[in-house]
C-alpha cells in the first residue's frame, strides 16, 4: 500500500456503529467481522476510491485531536489488513 | 456487543448494541407437523397468521438499513412458504446472512441448491429426536423421521451446513447414544446441539407425557456428559440436560468450596439475548424473544425497529432483569446456590410462574436435588 493508492471500501461490507463510537465491519459474504475504533470508522467512511491514503490521513489529522506522528503507518497497516481480508479493494489500472 | 460488568456482588450493567445484531423471525405460522412439545403453537397470546411477501421484503430493507448482520427464519416450518426464495433474495440484497430452523421434511434438491448458491446461509437446523422412526416420530408424527434424514442428506449433497438440534424428552432419553452415533458417525455431521422439551406452547398440554422427571433428567445428564467427552467438542448445549449437567457441577463445586460469587451470577442474569437480538412473530408483532411471545413491543411497518430496540420500556425492563438479586425472591430463600445461579430462562419463568422477573423453577438445582436428583 502506497500513500498514493486510492482504497475503495467493499460495498457489500456493513458498518455497524456500536456504543462508544466503536464499530464492527461485517462482510456478509464471508461472515468475517472486524472491530474498529472511531479513527478506523473515519478512515472507512473516506475510502471511496477518490481519496488517496495520504489525503485520508491528512483529513484524519484535521478531524481528530492528538493524532500520533506514526498515523500514516498505522492507518496504512489498518487498510492493508482490511485489504488482505477482502474488506477493501483498489481500482486496477489497465494497460492498453 | 453487550458487556456485563460484574465483580463479586456488584449489580450487572447491561451494555446494549445500537441496533440488534440478529433478528429471529417466525416467517410463517404454518407447519406440516404438530409436534407434541412445540413451543410455537398453542400460545393463547399469539395470532397465527402469515404476512405477505412484500411486507417481509420491506422489513428486510429496514433491517439492512439498521446494519443487522443475520436473521434466523423459523416458524412454523419456513420451507412451507412458496415465496421462500424471494424472501431470501431480500435478505441477501440487504447484506445479511441467514439461518433456517426446519423439520427437514420439505427440503428438496431445488431449494438446497438455491440455499447453497446464495453463499449467505450459515446453516439449516434440522430437528432429529431419535435414531430411528419409532422414537423420532413418537412426538413428531409418522413419517417425520424419514423426512428429516432425507432433508439432511439433501443439504449435505449441496454442501449446505446442517446444524441438528436434538430435543430430549421422555420418549428418547434412552436413545441418546444411538442418536449421537447416527448423527456423528453415520451422517458424518461435525456436531449437534441439544436441549430439552420445556413447559412452553403445546408442551404444556402434553407435559406429563413429554417432560423429563428427575430420574430421567439425571440419566440424560450422565449420558450426555459422557458422550460429550467421547465426541470431544461435537455435542453442545445452551440449555437442557447437558448445559445443566455442566453448570450444576460447577455450582456444586463452588458451594462446597465456599468460593466467592461467580461473576454475573446471583441475579437474574439469564439470558443475554436482549442485548443483541430481538424477534418478530409471524403476524408481524415485535417481541423480545420467541420464548416470550406475549410481550408485544410493537408491529413491523408501524413501529421502527430501531426505536423499539432502543426505547421500548418492556425491552429495557427485560434488560434490567440483570440487576434483580435472587436474594429478593421467596422461591430462593435460604438457597446456598444463589451466588452461583443465573435464575435461568425468563420464558420458562413466565410460563411456570406467570412472572418474567422471577427465577425459572425448571432449572433450579435446589429443587432438582429435593426431588431426588443427584449431580452427576
Amino acid at each position: 500500500m502506497n500513500p498514493t493508492d486510492r482504497p475503495i471500501a467493499n460495498p457489500v461490507v456493513v458498518l455497524r456503529e456500536e456504543f462508544d463510537d466503536w464499530a464492527v465491519l461485517f462482510n456478509p459474504d464471508t461472515a468475517d467481522a472486524v472491530g474498529t475504533n472511531p479513527v478506523g470508522v473515519a478512515v472507512w467512511k473516506r475510502m471511496d476510491g477518490k481519496r488517496c491514503l495520504g489525503e485520508i490521513v491528512s483529513e484524519i489529522r484535521d478531524g481528530f485531536e492528538d493524532v500520533p506522528e506514526a498515523a500514516l503507518e498505522e492507518i496504512t497497516a489498518f487498510v492493508d489488513k482490511l485489504s488482505e481480508s477482502g474488506f477493501v479493494g483498489y481500482e486496477l489500472k489497465h494497460s492498453r | 456487543m453487550p458487556r456485563q460488568r460484574t465483580a463479586g456482588t456488584e449489580p450487572a450493567t447491561f451494555m446494549v448494541m445500537r441496533t440488534p445484531r440478529t433478528v429471529d423471525i417466525e416467517i410463517t405460522a404454518r407447519c406440516n407437523l404438530r409436534c407434541r412439545y412445540c413451543y410455537f403453537f398453542q400460545n393463547p397470546d399469539v395470532e397465527y397468521r402469515d404476512l405477505p411477501t412484500d411486507e417481509w421484503l420491506a422489513f428486510f430493507d429496514e433491517l439492512g438499513a439498521l446494519g443487522v448482520m443475520d436473521v434466523i427464519l423459523a416458524g412454523g416450518e419456513p420451507f412451507l412458504r412458496d415465496d421462500l426464495r424471494a424472501l431470501l433474495e431480500g435478505v441477501v440484497r440487504n447484506r445479511m446472512r441467514f439461518s433456517l430452523l426446519s423439520n427437514g421434511s420439505l427440503i428438496d434438491d431445488g431449494i438446497a441448491a438455491f440455499l447453497s448458491g446464495t453463499g449467505r446461509c450459515d446453516h439449516v437446523q434440522v430437528s432429529v429426536d431419535g435414531s430411528r422412526a419409532e422414537i423420532h416420530d413418537a412426538c413428531r408424527g409418522t413419517g417425520s423421521f424419514d423426512g428429516a434424514i432425507r432433508g439432511i442428506r439433501t443439504l449435505q449433497r449441496h454442501r449446505v451446513n446442517v446444524a441438528v438440534r436434538l430435543t430430549i424428552h421422555r420418549h428418547n432419553v434412552d436413545d441418546l447414544e444411538n442418536i449421537a452415533h447416527l448423527l456423528l458417525e453415520e451422517l458424518g455431521l461435525p456436531g449437534f446441539s441439544t436441549n430439552a422439551a420445556g413447559y412452553l406452547g403445546a408442551c404444556r398440554l402434553n407435559a406429563m407425557d413429554v417432560l423429563l422427571n428427575s430420574r430421567e433428567r439425571q440419566e440424560a445428564m450422565a449420558t450426555l456428559l459422557r458422550l460429550a467427552e467421547k465426541y470431544d467438542g461435537r455435542i453442545s448445549a445452551n440449555a437442557g440436560p447437558l448445559a445443566e449437567g455442566r453448570m450444576w457441577r460447577r455450582m456444586e463445586e463452588a458451594r462446597a468450596q465456599g468460593e466467592p460469587p461467580i461473576p454475573g451470577r446471583g441475579r437474574l442474569t439469564a439470558c443475554g439475548c436482549p442485548g443483541k437480538k430481538i424477534a418478530v412473530r409471524a403476524d408481524g408483532v415485535i417481541v423480545p424473544c420467541s420464548m416470550l411471545p406475549h410481550i408485544e413491543l410493537g408491529r413491523i411497518h408501524r413501529d421502527p425497529l430501531g426505536e423499539v430496540w432502543r426505547h421500548s420500556p418492556e425491552m429495557n425492563r427485560l434488560r434490567g432483569r440483570h440487576a434483580i438479586p435472587l436474594t429478593g425472591f421467596e422461591f430462593c430463600a435460604g438457597c446456598s446456590y444463589i451466588p452461583y445461579c443465573t435464575g435461568n430462562c425468563p420464558g420458562l419463568a413466565y410460563t411456570l410462574t406467570g412472572r418474567v422477573d422471577h427465577p425459572s423453577p425448571d432449572a433450579c438445582l435446589r429443587r432438582y436435588l429435593a426431588e431426588g436428583g443427584t449431580i452427576v
